[in-house]
């Protein structure tokens, strides 16, 4: 259940509060007066009023690590599908693998994928990535998962306490792209609870006691495991 | 039309027993379909239309794309099966005309500048028709957009006045829209609960001018309404734990 | 490059793989077990019948619609059955407006064989004046939302709405309206391809897996009364037949839902 008496969901257009300089993410600001943007839950403080999405399709931001599925190899770099409506372009510069002496194509196909960072947006939208990082890298084994962009945050919990619960209680690696595509990798069955944990948090993102729900979900699945 | 003398109001009251600013039984259910990123089924009367929203995403073929904001795209199509003589498949003219005009309605709510060089593409089906077509579109494909969580200013609602033996009558039927003296549908941009401004308006027919002030006013009175259940079913949609709910008004 | 492609699909193709391999598919079915199948008639009342068939999360409604015509001259006595498929935009981000594409005609082709070799309509009785003026049945298949195996939800929603068609002679004024004679349940089974692995009822991660599939369509005597290979691959003997042999069972347990509407 949704708790609404803290977050009320708001639908585009509702006048959130008539001082813009309260105005955060999520809103707009036509008269001196802030509205809502777009479907979200209404997160109202003193000092801010910002609206966070329900849904939407993930739109890049610089600094943003993505998740990526090579869709062309040209003669100066990789054009990437980070599921947007935008496409990532990864030069050959910008990664850490290419030598003078390989081809594109040897260290980048199509089809591979790859964690990389959002470097540049120019005002036309398009997107150029980065893999010097040491995130980065070709992803050559373990599993992609994919989810709602707008579930991301509640996939990484408050500093990132989610994904340390997965990585401490089942010992997988786990890279969480702010596009939506998550990595994970380790051992089979410990990946399905990763897994099936992740669904959970999509589907009950705004709900209260998650965490706890999932950190006991997990408890019990990794119980099941070692119980065979 | 109205070729016989058809009474269209008796006893003060229309054909199908409603008064004369009484919409037609509405029901809406948000999300109803997977693939497509927002979606919601809308019944308006006998109108039965089903709106799914993709986008933003990709505009093939790409010279398509406009560098400065993502391109609308929307098409009312309606099914052989919907009308009483079988439609042939594919658009006709009519069609093409209510897509442009209810795309022009919807450009002007939607945030198009956040996205340059992307598509945003609203398909709306019409299962089954009732005069009113178009406003049970525009309605659910207003709804559709929430869903996916487009920016948009506001949202859209849409009804038709007609005037019927030199009566006004919201929300027309078929025999109103065929045998009337006019038929005009509006669609309202509604923001914070007010209707600040007129999105889509056509009209067939004759009134004179203090007629239509007449109209517009319970045009706005009938889409504030449309509104109310727009809301309420987007709202319970995130409210409820599994299934979305049917919000039935009469 | 890509039109419009769902990333996710596109990249669980290979654990869609890996699943099969494990002799599991990815949401847990067995190898020949269909999702649910919720058939509901009725719902277009100005369609003379009408079905709204969902298989999982896949859904289609097909809409029946009759008017009198001229009779083909070489069936002067005979109804005639037309069916067509319109893979609409809303029902899945490759569809693209336009006029039916391979896929759309095929699928349209298909339904319509199970339907006419199986003689489900008695188009004899379909006669208004013969040599002159027949009753044309239009099945209008619509797609509204394409989670995988269009096909089998697409015949079933078709024979559905032919079950609970009345024909309309009174608005034509051509006598009184009766019961679309319907003495046939053809049932289809679609199978995905996906390498060395045949599953039933295709979800769309597996659809994504391969675009192999094969159809067969039975009548209520188990005959063989459609069936289309779909994809470029080769098929062995012995896959075909045992894949004959599920379709024939799978298609009985279908037809009982059938026997409901």
């Amino acid at each position: 259940m949704i708790d609404l008496a803290s977050r009320p969901i708001v639908l585009p257009g509702e006048l959130l509060a008539s001082n813009p300089k309260v105005a955060g993410s999520g809103t707009y600001i036509e008269n001196g007066r802030v509205y809502a943007k777009f479907l979200g839950l209404l997160d109202k403080t003193d000092t801010s009023v910002r609206v966070i999405p329900l849904k939407g399709r993930y739109i890049p931001s610089v600094g943003d690590v993505v998740i990526g599925v090579v869709r062309e190899v040209t003669g100066n770099g990789w054009v990437v599908d980070i599921n947007s409506p935008y496409q990532g372009f990864l030069p050959v510069t910008e990664n850490p693998e290419m030598k003078p002496s390989k081809k594109p194509n040897d260290v980048l196909d199509i089809d591979d994928i790859i964690i990389a960072k959002v470097m540049n947006i120019d005002p036309k939208m398009k997107v150029t990535l980065t893999m010097k990082d040491r995130m980065c890298r070709a992803v050559r084994f373990g599993r992609i998962i994919g989810i709602n962009p707008a579930r991301v945050p509640r996939v990484i919990g408050k500093k990132g306490s989610m994904i340390k619960l997965f990585k401490t209680k089942l010992g997988v690696q786990i890279v969480v792209g702010k596009n939506g595509l998550i990595w994970v990798s380790g051992d089979r069955r410990k990946v399905n609870i990763v897994e099936e944990s992740i669904y959970i948090i999509e589907s009950e993102a705004h709900t209260d006691g998650l965490t706890d729900r999932i950190t006991e979900f997990v408890k019990r699945r990794k119980g099941e495991l070692n119980g065979k | 039309m109205g070729s016989e003398e058809i009474r269209l109001i008796v006893d003060g009251k229309r054909l199908d027993g409603r008064g004369f600013e009484d919409l037609r039984p509405i029901k809406m259910k948000v999300g109803v379909l997977k693939r497509a990123d927002g979606s919601c089924y809308l019944e308006m009367g006998k109108n039965k239309v089903v709106a799914a929203v993709y986008g933003p995403r990709e505009v093939h073929p790409r010279h398509l794309a406009d560098p400065i904001k993502a391109v609308i795209r929307y098409r009312y199509n309606m099914a052989p099966f919907s009308v009483e003589e079988r439609k042939r498949p594919g658009p006709d003219r009519r069609s093409v005309e209510i897509s442009k005009v209810s795309r022009e309605a919807i450009e002007a709510i939607v945030m198009k500048e956040l996205f340059p060089r992307s598509g945003i593409d609203i398909f709306v089906e019409v299962l089954q028709a009732d005069a009113g077509s178009r406003t049970a579109c525009l309605n659910a494909a207003s709804v559709a957009l929430v869903d996916a969580g487009v920016p948009m200013k506001g949202m859209i609602s849409s009804v038709a006045v007609a005037k019927v033996d030199d009566v006004l009558v919201l929300d027309p039927m078929k025999e109103e829209d065929n045998y009337g003296q006019a038929d005009i549908p509006f669609a309202f941009f509604i923001r914070n609960d007010r209707i600040e401004s007129i999105a889509l308006l056509q009209m067939d027919g004759r009134v004179s001018r203090d007629e239509f002030v007449q109209a517009l006013e319970m045009a706005k009175r009938g889409a504030m309404r449309i509104y109310e259940m727009q809301k309420e079913a987007i709202k319970t949609k995130y409210i409820t734990e599994s299934e979305e709910e049917v919000n039935e008004v009469e | 490059m890509k039109l419009n492609d769902d990333i996710i699909l596109d990249i669980r193709r290979d654990y869609v793989l890996g699943k099969l391999r494990d002799g599991e598919r990815i949401d847990g079915r067995a190898f020949d077990d269909y999702r649910e199948i919720k058939i509901e008639t009725g719902i277009i009342d100005k369609a003379e019948g009408s079905a709204l068939v969902s298989i999982g999360n896949t859904q289609v409604i097909v809409g029946i619609k009759m008017q009198p015509g001229e009779p083909f001259p070489d069936t002067p006595d005979r109804g005639i059955i037309i069916t067509n498929a319109e893979l609409v935009p809303l029902a899945s981000p490759t569809f693209e407006p336009g006029p039916p594409d391979e896929n759309s005609v095929e699928l349209a082709r298909v339904v319509d064989r199970g339907i006419r070799e199986s003689e489900a309509v008695d188009l004899s009785k379909l006669v208004i004046d013969e040599g002159e003026k027949v009753w044309l049945v239009f099945i209008d298949i619509h797609a509204l939302d394409d989670d995988g195996n269009l096909m089998d939800a697409s015949s079933l929603a078709a024979i559905s709405a032919l079950l609970t068609t009345t024909v309309p002679a009174e608005r034509f004024e051509v006598g009184e309206d009766f019961p679309l004679p319907v003495r046939d349940l053809p049932v289809s089974v679609t199978t995905q391809i996906i390498g060395d692995y045949a599953v039933v009822d295709p979800c769309k991660d597996e659809e994504y897996a391969s675009k192999n599939f094969i159809t067969i369509t039975t009548d209520s005597d188990d005959n063989i009364v459609a069936m289309q290979k779909s994809g470029s691959y080769l098929m062995g003997e012995e896959t075909l037949m045992e894949i004959m042999d599920t379709s024939i069972k799978k298609a009985r347990e279908n037809r009982k839902l059938l026997k409901e509407v």
